[in-house]
């Protein structure tokens, strides 16, 4: 039983991160190459708060408080620039938050934090805390979905010009998106943490921020239920499988191209055309 | 001296950046696409320089033979990775890229090994003293000496060949380009040729810089390429050059003086963030 | 002193060796109707790019009702009551035609995120989209989407959207062009009404027997600078208008 909580807490958390990688790429169509940064934000405040005695949940709104931020930073630089320069630009985040984490002593260094307390209600507890964590921020993304904010996303991801000429405020809601989706990173780096229970420089890395960009891409982008199912997959199956955990980065590397290549549109794109469906949520 | 002995190792670090940032800026500049996967291409010419150089002994023989192959592994991966994709936005282009560079990464690793080859007998080991007490080891002087050779080569092919000029004409306006007669295929050919080949240069002189190839070497140096076209502006070759260069050197400034902040390898990144605020269009743009 | 709706001082506009718009000037009074004609290249997309924000110009002003707009972002210039028809039709792809009015009926919803996140229902929207979609013509094609309609639907499409924003000023950027003669009769007398409403209009068109039929005045570009300006027939007198329009274009 143990195992499969493991499991499953961990596909929770990875649905999480990419359900909130979904409202800044997804929805809102910004590339952000560089998603693991805010996830490692949220995981080290939850770190090192709970090693000061903080209870985990207390940590939560820090977590996602101090990743937001950083997000909003992100945010108003990617109105800065072009599109294709955001791509760039998310990348150097993460190297720029890898590079000074590494170099900072209270933040573990090298080495990384240690030791992280486990949750006092133990494994099944934390699985409960996840679900719970991503059923909440579904909810948040379904809402974003359904109302008038994602009928502005819509015509912000496929041109913003014209979305400004209809008198979408792209900024602000280029700036909103960042925020709820850095946000979200930032609760499942704080659960991921507690999970793991060791986290350094290492593992919040550009490679960690393509592997959600896969599950987004290949789920579809913009489509949730899409995205759902690729974290849940991508997530789970190198843990059942000892020998694809060897190749995991392989078979994403292969999976990123494939999909590109043959079904740009993603799970999602592929199950619409295979039912004839209208448009998922 | 220090000063003077960060700038050169500055500069040529600088010069390696230029090598491999060319093919990605030519690509920028036709395709308007990032074409990540460059990286793989930089650590296959660092295999090939180590591999045919062992085998054979002949270290010269051993870098035409990469840059050729390599230019060639470029072409194909314009007809596999992105010609297929040309009708679509650059992302699903950017993402097949980053796909190929990672699995390429990961083969490279399951071909020859997670910790690298290297050289048997290194070439080019001997220093000359070329300023009072400033040393230059032979393998870094010919760095120094193929950076300029080849790249001013591009620019006198750009400037003087009908390739070149079709080349520049096909950057600044394709159908114009195409309406006149260029045929667009073929410059893309041969801008992924060249670019290709340089990087595959690139590695080879990584690999002897570093007496080392190993199968992630390529992801930091084309990273920072990355940051470069982005400073250089829009594809500008020029920029693209000044941007390497002066990477190079605020690189080797910055490790001493703001290195227990940042590591090395996020100065670049800091240094684009910085001034992406400030100028977001880039260092050079051609208004 | 009358405060003109639109005011245009010496814009001028460079793409690195190009000047697209020299000192350019245009003034336009409440419930007017202004053609706007000048041979291809001209620069006349480029001035309704720098009224809507899209372009700054390098120097030159240009006010909405006497105030300066120049610097205003164009989120807030539409929501100040302009509004364009794009010469090239950005139709959003993945919505009905219906949505794609409905849309920009948004009003206050599209401004913030939070007064958006809590807005669900897009019904009084939609009624007000299905009705300036009926008076463009497209009452039986709004529930298709814009790969299934041909160009001269997206044309009357951006037509709808644009008045959807309910605008002061309104600019239109070839609206004519692509559709069939009958079809560009009934717009041209539907822009024609406008004014009746309260709405100033530039119209940019090729299409010279519409532009005098409807159009009491008419101002010419040409080559990035402003020719004349004045009542329709006397304009199109002008040996200069014909020499630089005519003798290129017809």
């Amino acid at each position: 039983m143990d195992y499969e909580i493991v499991v499953l807490t961990n596909m929770a958390i990875g649905i999480l991160f990419a359900l909130s990688l979904n409202v800044i790429t997804g929805f809102c169509g910004q590339v952000s190459l560089g998603h693991a940064a805010f996830l490692g934000i949220g995981a080290y405040t939850s770190a090192i708060l709970t090693k000061a005695g903080w209870p985990l949940v207390a940590t939560f709104l820090p977590a996602m408080a101090m990743a937001a931020l950083v997000g909003l930073v992100v945010g108003m630089a990617s109105l800065r620039v072009r599109h294709d320069f955001l791509a760039i630009t998310t990348m150097g985040v993460v190297f720029l938050f890898t590079g000074i984490v590494r170099k900072q002593d209270f933040l573990g260094g090298e080495i990384g934090i240690a030791g992280i307390p486990a949750p006092d209600f133990g494994r099944p507890g934390l699985l409960v805390m996840a679900l719970a964590c991503v059923l909440l921020y579904l909810i948040f993304t379904i809402r974003i979905r359904k109302s008038w904010a994602g009928f502005a996303y819509d015509s912000i991801a496929e041109d913003e010009d014209t979305a400004r000429l209809l008198g979408v405020n792209v900024p602000r809601f280029k700036l909103f998106a960042f925020v709820a989706g850095t946000a979200g990173a930032g609760l499942a780096g704080a659960l991921y943490a507690h999970q793991v229970r060791f986290i350094g420089p290492d593992s919040f890395g550009f490679v960690e921020s393509i592997s959600v960009l896969a599950m987004v891409i290949v789920g579809g982008i913009g489509s949730i239920w899409g995205v759902i199912l690729a974290a849940a997959a991508l997530s789970a199956l190198p843990q059942f499988f000892q020998i694809i955990d060897d190749f995991k980065l392989l078979v994403y590397g292969l999976l990123l191209f494939g999909a590109m290549r043959f079904a740009p549109d993603g799970v999602d794109g592929l199950l619409r055309r295979l039912f004839q469906r209208g448009t998922a949520p | 001296m220090l000063y003077l002995d960060l700038l050169i190792q500055g500069l040529i670090q600088g010069a390696i950046y230029a090598l491999v940032a060319l093919g990605l800026t030519l690509v920028y500049g036709l395709l308007r696409i990032l074409h990540v996967a460059h990286a793989a291409l930089f650590t296959l010419g660092g295999y090939i320089g180590v591999i045919v150089t062992n085998d054979s002994g002949s270290f010269l023989l051993a870098l035409m033979l990469a840059m050729l192959l390599v230019g060639l592994v470029g072409m194909a991966s314009y007809r596999v990775i992105y010609r297929p994709l040309l009708g679509r936005t650059p992302l699903i282009a950017l993402i097949a890229s980053i796909g190929v560079f990672i699995a390429s990464e990961e083969m490279f690793r399951i071909v020859f090994g997670a910790y690298g080859l290297s050289y048997l007998t290194p070439p080019l080991q001997g220093q000359f003293e070329i300023l009072p007490s400033i040393y230059l080891s032979y393998a870094r002087i010919l760095v120094v000496i193929l950076a300029i050779g080849l790249l001013s080569l591009v620019g006198w092919l750009a400037v003087n060949t009908r390739l070149g000029i079709a080349a520049r004409a096909t950057v600044g306006d394709p159908k114009m380009a195409a309406s006149s007669g260029v045929n667009v295929e073929t410059i893309r050919y041969a801008s992924f040729f060249i670019g290709s080949a340089f990087a595959g240069a690139a590695g080879v002189l990584v690999s002897l810089l570093n007496n080392l190839v190993e199968p992630t070497m390529g992801a930091v140096p084309s990273y920072k390429a990355l940051a470069i076209i982005v400073l250089g502006g829009l594809g500008s070759v020029r920029g693209a050059l000044l941007a390497s260069l002066a990477l190079g050197v605020i690189e080797s400034y910055g490790t001493i003086y703001i290195g227990h902040l940042l590591d090395r390898d996020s100065i670049a990144f800091a240094f684009l963030i910085i001034v992406l605020m400030l100028r977001p269009q880039g260092l050079l743009r051609r208004d | 002193m009358k405060v003109s709706r639109l005011s245009v001082s010496d814009v001028t506009v460079s793409f690195g060796g190009l000047r697209a718009l020299e000192k350019v000037n245009l003034e336009l009074d409440d419930n007017q109707l202004l053609g706007f004609i000048g041979p291809n290249g001209a620069g006349k997309t480029t001035l309704m790019r720098v009224i809507m924000g899209l372009i700054r110009p390098q120097s030159g002003t240009v006010c909405l009702n006497g105030t300066d707009i120049t610097k205003l972002p164009t989120v807030q210039r539409v929501h100040a009551g302009l509004a364009l028809g794009q010469q090239i039709v950005k139709p959003l792809r993945q919505m009905s035609l219906l949505d794609n009015v409905a849309l920009a009926v948004g009003g206050q919803k599209l401004l913030s995120p939070l007064h958006a996140l809590f807005a669900r229902s897009r019904n009084v929207e939609r009624d007000t989209a299905s009705s300036l979609l009926e008076r463009v013509g497209l009452g039986t094609e709004m529930q298709k989407r814009p790969n299934e309609v041909p160009l001269g639907h997206l044309k009357r499409l951006e037509v709808a959207r644009a008045l959807a924003l309910r605008p002061e000023l309104l600019l239109l950027d070839e609206p004519l062009a692509g559709l069939s003669k009958p079809e560009a009769s009934a717009m041209a007398d539907l822009i024609a009404g406008l004014p009746r409403s309260g709405l100033s209009v530039i119209l940019i068109e090729h299409n010279l027997p519409e532009v005098m039929r409807v159009c009491p005045n008419i101002y010419v570009q040409a080559n990035g600078r402003g020719l004349a300006l004045g009542p329709a027939d006397e304009i199109m007198a002008m040996p200069e208008v014909r020499q630089a329009y005519l003798g290129k274009d017809v």
